[in-house]
């Protein structure tokens, strides 16, 4: 009796062995014939969503360099520097220290402009911390319709000051001539 | 010399009256040496990039994608070139010599092992009437190489590792070499290109599985024993990595510790073609059949080609189809090896020795008792 059931558990040990292994070998077969869920990630991205907080970006055009997010940033992170002429910004730097910024999103709200953005660009690496002191211009110095407009406004002006010229000389003359007569 | 080794009848034939005969046979070693040397770097090499694929796949990843273009194919050969570059360590407290010759002696007995194996009827290095036990008892030595590399390092992670080793292959030894007399005792041979022979017929079906129901539990029975032999998961408790680092290979690195690694895929090739040649088929199979129906009208005993068939006359046609067939076999038995260490866990020490001692070794022996009554009553 306690040798038949002792015969019965070896048998059942062995059975249950090669059957779990099959078990187990038929899942993970499954598995190795199944597309990987994974993605091959510098070629192919997952969709990031489009309230992800990543590396800032800057509507550069629009900006009118109120310190406004400068201001709201508490870690100060954000400095920006630019050269008033007239209503035109000649741009030096606006930049954003990617050490201290923890993307909390408080500098995009203040904006009067909404000119900043939170990006969905998260990879920010660098060998060196320097870099990691980041300039979010798209270019320095004055934008190229700026000087445009600059130069129209300087011709407009100048056109202006000559109608006005002439008409004060057209005005001197008929009052000189009236007082020939 | 060995009657039919096709290298050195060529030199044989080609050689002057001057050169003497154990110049031919040097040769012949050499080229032999070298084409051993060659097919384990490559064939670890592959195997090391499958095992990285299958695993890749079965945890639903790639695997390597970068190198070399086509699903990272290179990997392996930057990885070898890597290895070539680190620097080769040696312990302070280790004892040199034996800590240097461990990784020789690891690889050299594997080496030695696969001059037993058959590449293609009537291609081989060595002709061995007891070709198994031959390619048994070298690949046993390389637990020697192991238990040295443990006890050199002068680390306890590789004394773990390698009595580990010692403990396991003294368990498994045992049913490898009892599951393997089943098949023996059908073939009537120890020599593998005669029981490949043993098994042509049945338009290359007649594989000793499916000639006696019980070479099936043998063949299980087989395969466990060569994972526990290989040092595979779920058996390799000797480089343990979770327990013991890396068992007895943490105090290696760089190109001494490739070593002990194309060591585990050579052994897994080879313990795959004597699985291949002893339960199912070795070169048989409906193409092997098909290409000696076309090719072959006449071979010796020993699978060389006397006569080609007037159909082609490329004899040699019918040796490649052999020799793939059996390599697609190992090669699929290797697989089988990855997709077992990919699902199971590692079992604990005393899970091993009871397997080995309680469970492989008796019922082994009731299998090879079966079979002999079988062929008994059979003939």
């Amino acid at each position: 009796m306690l040798a038949s059931s002792a015969v019965r558990e070896y048998l059942t040990n062995v059975w249950d062995g090669v059957r779990t292994t099959l078990v187990g070998m038929r899942i993970t077969g499954r598995y190795l014939l199944q597309k990987p869920i994974t993605v091959q990630y510098p070629d192919e991205r997952l969709p990031i969503p489009d309230r992800y907080r990543g590396i800032h970006y800057l509507e550069q055009e629009k900006c009118i360099n109120c310190l406004a997010c400068a201001r709201a940033c508490p870690i100060d992170c954000i400095e920006m520097d630019a050269i008033r002429h007239g209503k035109e910004l000649e741009w030096v730097s606006f930049t954003l220290d990617y050490q201290k910024c923890m993307f909390c999103e408080l500098c995009v709200y203040p904006c009067p402009k909404d000119c900043i953005h939170m990006g969905t660009e998260f990879a920010y690496v660098s060998f060196d911390r320097s870099e990691f002191v980041h300039d979010l211009l798209s270019f320095k110095g004055m934008a190229p319709d700026a000087k445009v407009r600059m130069r129209e406004a300087k011709e407009k002006k100048a056109l202006k000051e000559a109608a006005k010229l002439a008409a004060k000389q057209a005005k001197d003359e008929s009052e000189g001539n009236g007082d020939g007569d | 010399m060995q009657h039919g080794n096709l290298v050195h009848e060529l030199l044989s034939g080609v050689a002057p009256e001057a050169v003497p005969e154990w110049a031919t046979i040097l040769v012949t070693a050499v080229i032999g040496v070298s084409v051993l040397v060659g097919l384990v770097s490559v064939l670890a090499m592959f195997s090391v990039w499958l095992e990285r694929k299958v695993s890749g796949h079965i945890q639903c990843r790639y695997g390597p994608m970068y190198v070399g273009g086509w699903h990272g194919w290179a990997q392996s050969l930057a990885d070898g070139v890597k290895l070539l570059m680190k620097e080769d360590m040696i312990p302070l407290g280790a004892d040199r010599v034996l800590f240097v010759l461990a990784p020789a002696l690891v690889l050299g007995s594997i080496f030695g092992a696969m001059a037993a194996m058959p590449l293609a009827p009537g291609f081989y290095f060595a002709d061995i009437n007891l070709g198994v036990f031959f390619i048994l008892g070298m690949s046993a030595l390389t637990t020697i190489g192991v238990i040295m590399s443990g006890w050199a390092s002068n680390s306890k992670w590789s004394l773990y590792g390698a009595m580990r080793e010692a403990a396991q292959v003294v368990a498994y030894e045992i049913p490898l070499g009892i599951s393997l007399l089943a098949p023996l005792m059908v073939a009537g041979t120890f020599n593998l290109l005669e029981a490949s022979e043993a098994q042509s017929g049945w338009f290359g079906m007649k594989w000793f599985v499916f000639q006696n129901p019980f070479l099936i539990p043998a063949a299980v029975l087989f395969f466990v024993a060569a994972l526990a032999e290989t040092k595979r998961a779920p058996f390799d408790l000797p480089e343990a990595e979770s327990e013991l680092v890396a068992g007895f290979m943490t105090e290696y690195s760089g190109i001494r510790w490739s070593f002990f690694f194309m060591e585990e895929y050579a052994a897994m090739f080879l313990m795959s073609i004597v699985g291949a040649v002893f339960f199912f088929g070795g070169f048989e199979s409906p193409f092997t059949s098909l290409a000696e129906w076309a090719f072959v009208a006449e071979s010796g005993a020993d699978g060389v080609v006397t006569e080609a068939a007037g159909i082609f006359e490329l004899p040699l046609l019918y040796h490649v189809t052999a020799g793939t067939v059996l390599a697609a076999k190992a090669l699929f038995g290797v697989f089988l090896m990855m997709w077992v260490r990919w699902t199971l866990p590692r079992v604990r020490i005393d899970q091993v020795m009871t397997m080995g001692y309680k469970y492989l070794t008796p019922l082994a022996l009731v299998v090879v008792l079966a079979t002999g009554f079988w062929e008994l009553i059979l003939s």
